[in-house]
């Protein structure tokens, strides 16, 4: 096991270094040179079981909208260890000479030593950008240290409909403490959200059930089930459940006897009367949900109006 | 209105409301090309009302399913960066009908109206109609007289809540008269607010980019004016030729357009003053001010401040491409101008004395389309002994807009070394690397503005009007000049006038 001493000066070295070498002659082999790009700092909190590749892949395609510092903190349990590396993530946007690179700091670390990771990663983040923080660590929310690396951002993502993720209270609690947050559950109904907005137009229905899968309501159910009733609120908003197994994940929306927008992963088909019509539902892939949330650096009211109904 | 409660301005992109788009012209070149697949990709995006719905109008006889099939031939084919869904399609091509009919032909729009009732009933589209002109533009005025004569013009009796706006495609006029005349007629069956003229460069992104980068930034602004500013050269290169267009544009020319059009809008919207809200008129005064306080050249002002070329063959690239007047349908004595350039200057307090350059021509070098703000030098040549007057670059702002979008700042830096050697360099921001988003196309940009009433990036009236009171003396002067052409060989970057008429000012075009 080894336990090297990481210091911030050092890691931005190795980055200066990085940059000298990707643009050396021999390295940028067409010779229409590369382009630094960093628009945040994204710091992604995972635990080491989490699959290395497919979190690579969806902090690769998500840098092509938010070039970032990228820093990736790997926690896990057992002995002494904290390592970090750096490398440039590049690619050619199609149509395109010139490449376009990020760079990546990955730390790897056992829990003891979360005190020197957050002293490390605050020096680290570009000074003058927004410094945006995704956490998908259950390890830290278990260890009750989220306030500790709370300090290290401007906002804090997480997704509560995983297990292990921090809940509606700690949400809550976040809100509370003046933070930004964001929530990766109520990102993916953004566009069932818009959608039912543009459908019911005008109207002012009397009810609306919200009808899902299973037996308990999952977080993008209570979400949307919270949103409509705190938008209408002269309407009755019920939610009504499947029983059995299921994901709690909204399945039909009905609006008085009509509207009725049935959902599938990918669509929506709308009947409206007789007009029956299928509208596509972005699929919210991982780097999708978190592109949307990257762009919001600002507190959203609506989602802490709802956030709050919840937790009220 | 779709109630206030449920919106989420952070979140949700722009919908439109429920409505029908009338396109007259559906047969022809724009709609296969560009407004299809624009309303397509709209609804791709799930930007569209459930019940939208499509009527297409030309002469030619053809069912709504052969309007249909030939409507998924060309969104398949003009699509650009997006894919084709099938089952999307399905559901899409439902609210597409088709009418062959005659513009000419009075009984014509009456069948219209029965039909577009028929539509809003089963579209429930709430009466909201869109009329987008996309014929011949001698028919735009004819059109919308006939539309007003059976009241499409107008919401139906009863439905004060439903709106009628009616689309037009350049050019507005082939001068300053027909424009007035074209103007005087369309604004007796609708509304000016109802009237929208596209130009399609302001619906670029990176035009619209312009006015973030003017007004949503501090540092720019205050050295925006005469003070800090020497010139601006505003280009707009094509590589090709006319290219089967040639019977058109021998009818148009450069002048008529580019600039009249697409350039004079480009530079009011970097030179017009700041509108005191984001909101279409504020907005569109500006511009119109701007364009109102061009200097208008008197008959003996114009052969110094402007330039007329044609190309004749030449290289382009490897290729040996022919002159203009050997293109097919074009007279072999035309004497179009495929190549235009003209000083403009601005009577206002920011920008008197600053020579506004506009060039734009075809089977130039290379495509490109930019505006250089270049910037006074420094006041003192500090380091000139030095670096043999290096320094002496002046500062150039480039806002480029294709094909590379973005923005360079040229600046002098000193050389790495002992001594004090100067070196221009240049700091790149690329549109691209910084937001790897898809940009809309102009024309999903413009149609989802037409629909939702915001008419910011439309040409008004007034501005037509400006526009054409600027390029008029030239055209007059032109109009009566036996030019010898050709005066640019293809491939290169214009007529040797070109840079003349900029050294008289003691400027030389940028090689971009
Ligand atoms: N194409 C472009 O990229 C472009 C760019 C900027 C502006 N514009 C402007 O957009 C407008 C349309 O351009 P376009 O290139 O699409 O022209 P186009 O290909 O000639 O199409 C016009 C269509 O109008 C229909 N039409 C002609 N006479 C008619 C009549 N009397 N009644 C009913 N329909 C009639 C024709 O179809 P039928 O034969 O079936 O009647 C024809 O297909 C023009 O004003 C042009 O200046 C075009």
């Amino acid at each position: 096991m080894s336990c090297e001493v990481i210091k911030p000066d050092r890691i931005l070295q190795q980055l200066a270094e990085l940059w000298k070498d990707t643009a050396r002659p021999e390295a940028d082999a067409d010779g229409d040179g590369l382009l630094r790009a960093c628009a945040m700092t994204l710091v992604s909190f995972v635990d080491d079981e989490e699959d290395a590749m497919a979190l690579g892949e969806t902090l690769a395609l998500l840098m092509r909208e938010h070039p970032s510092r990228s820093i990736v903190v790997r926690l896990r349990e057992g002995e002494d260890f904290l390592e970090s590396r750096v490398f440039a993530q590049c690619w050619k946007p199609f149509g395109h000479r010139q490449q376009i690179c990020c760079e990546q700091v990955e730390i790897s670390a056992t829990m003891n030593h979360l005190q020197d990771v957050a002293a490390v990663v605050g020096p680290l983040a570009v000074p003058d950008l927004p410094r945006l923080i995704l956490l998908r660590s259950a390890r830290i929310v278990r260890a009750g240290a989220l306030r500790k690396i709370l300090r290290l951002g401007d906002k804090i993502i997480v997704d509560s409909s995983l297990p292990g993720a921090p809940g509606f209270g700690e949400l809550g609690a976040l809100l509370e403490s003046g933070h930004i947050a964001g929530d990766l559950a109520w990102t993916r109904i953004t566009e069932l959200r818009a959608l039912i907005a543009q459908v019911i137009g005008d109207r002012v229905p009397k009810n609306i059930i919200i009808e899902y899968e299973g037996r308990e309501a999952g977080a993008e159910t209570r979400y949307l089930e919270a949103w409509l009733a705190s938008g209408l609120p002269d309407t009755v908003v019920r939610l009504k459940g499947s029983g059995g197994q299921g994901t709690g994940v909204p399945a039909v929306v009905r609006v008085d006897d009509e509207i009725t927008i049935c959902l599938t992963p990918e669509c929506a088909e709308i009947e409206i009367g007789q007009l029956k019509q299928h509208a596509p539902l972005a699929v919210g892939s991982a780097d999708e949900l978190l592109n949307a949330e990257l762009k919001i650096v600002v507190h959203d009211e609506i989602f802490e109006r709802v956030l709050n109904r919840i937790t009220a | 209105m779709p109630l206030e409660g449920l919106q989420d301005p952070l979140r949700f992109s722009r919908k439109a409301p429920p409505c029908a788009v009338v396109i007259y012209g559906a047969n022809g070149d724009l709609t296969k090309r560009k407004l299809m697949p624009a309303l397509y990709r709209l609804a791709f995006e799930g930007r569209l009302a459930p019940g939208f719905a499509v009527i297409g109008v030309s002469r030619t006889a053809m069912s709504d399913d052969d309007f249909r099939d030939r409507m998924k031939h060309s969104v398949k084919k003009y699509l650009e960066d997006s894919p084709f869904d099938e089952n999307l399609w399905l559901s899409f091509a439902k609210g597409l009908t088709y009418i062959a009919g005659d513009v000419g032909q009075p009984s014509s729009y009456g069948e219209l109206a029965k039909h577009l009732e028929g539509v809003a009933a089963e579209r429930q589209t709430g009466g909201n109609v869109l009329f987008y002109l996309s014929t011949q533009p001698s028919q735009y005025a004819q059109i919308a007289e006939g539309l007003g004569s059976v009241d499409l013009n107008t919401p139906p009796e009863g439905n004060s809540d439903a709106w009628r706006r009616i689309v037009i495609e350049k050019p507005f006029g082939h001068d300053l008269k027909s424009a007035g005349e074209l103007n005087t007629r369309l604004q007796a069956v609708f509304r000016e607010s109802d009237i929208y003229r596209i130009d399609h460069y302001l619906g670029k992104e990176t035009v619209q980019n312009i006015m973030a980068f003017r007004f949503g930034n501090g540092i720019f602004e205050p050295l925006w004016n005469r003070t800090y500013v020497d010139h601006v050269q505003i280009t707009a290169a094509e590589s090709i030729g006319v290219e089967g267009r040639g019977a058109y544009y021998q009818e148009a020319g450069a002048l008529r357009d580019m600039i009249q059009n697409h350039l004079l809008q480009v530079m009011a919207t970097v030179s017009m003053e700041p509108a005191s809200s984001f909101t279409s008129d504020a907005v569109r005064d500006e511009r119109a001010k701007l364009l109102r306080a061009i200097r208008i050249m008197r008959p003996d002002q114009v052969a110094a401040n402007s330039v007329a070329g044609q190309y004749g063959p030449g290289r382009s690239g490897s290729e040996q491409v022919p002159g203009f007047r050997q293109e097919t349908g074009v007279d072999p004595q035309s004497h179009t101008d495929t190549y235009a350039a003209v000083t403009f200057l601005v009577d206002n307090w920011r920008w008197s004395g600053v020579p506004f350059y506009i060039r734009t021509g075809k089977a130039l070098p290379k495509r490109v389309t930019e505006i250089a703000i270049q910037f006074r030098t420094a006041p003192l040549a500090m380091f000139r002994k030095a670096t043999a007057g290096a320094e002496a670059l002046p500062n150039v702002l480039i806002l480029r807009i294709q094909p590379e979008e973005g923005i360079s700042l040229r600046f002098a830096s000193k050389r790495p070394g002992s001594g004090m050697q100067i070196r221009p360099v240049s700091m790149d921001f690329n549109y691209g690397s910084s937001f790897g988003e898809r940009s809309p196309s102009a024309y999903e940009t413009l149609l989802l503005d037409a629909i939702t009433g915001d008419a910011t990036l439309y040409t008004r009236q007034d501005m037509v009007e400006a526009s054409w009171t600027a390029v008029q003396p030239i055209l007059d002067y032109w109009s009566t000049q036996k030019f010898d052409f050709p005066n640019y060989a293809a491939g290169s970057w214009g007529p040797a006038a070109s840079d003349e008429m900029l050294a008289r000012w003691g400027h030389e075009w940028r090689r971009p």
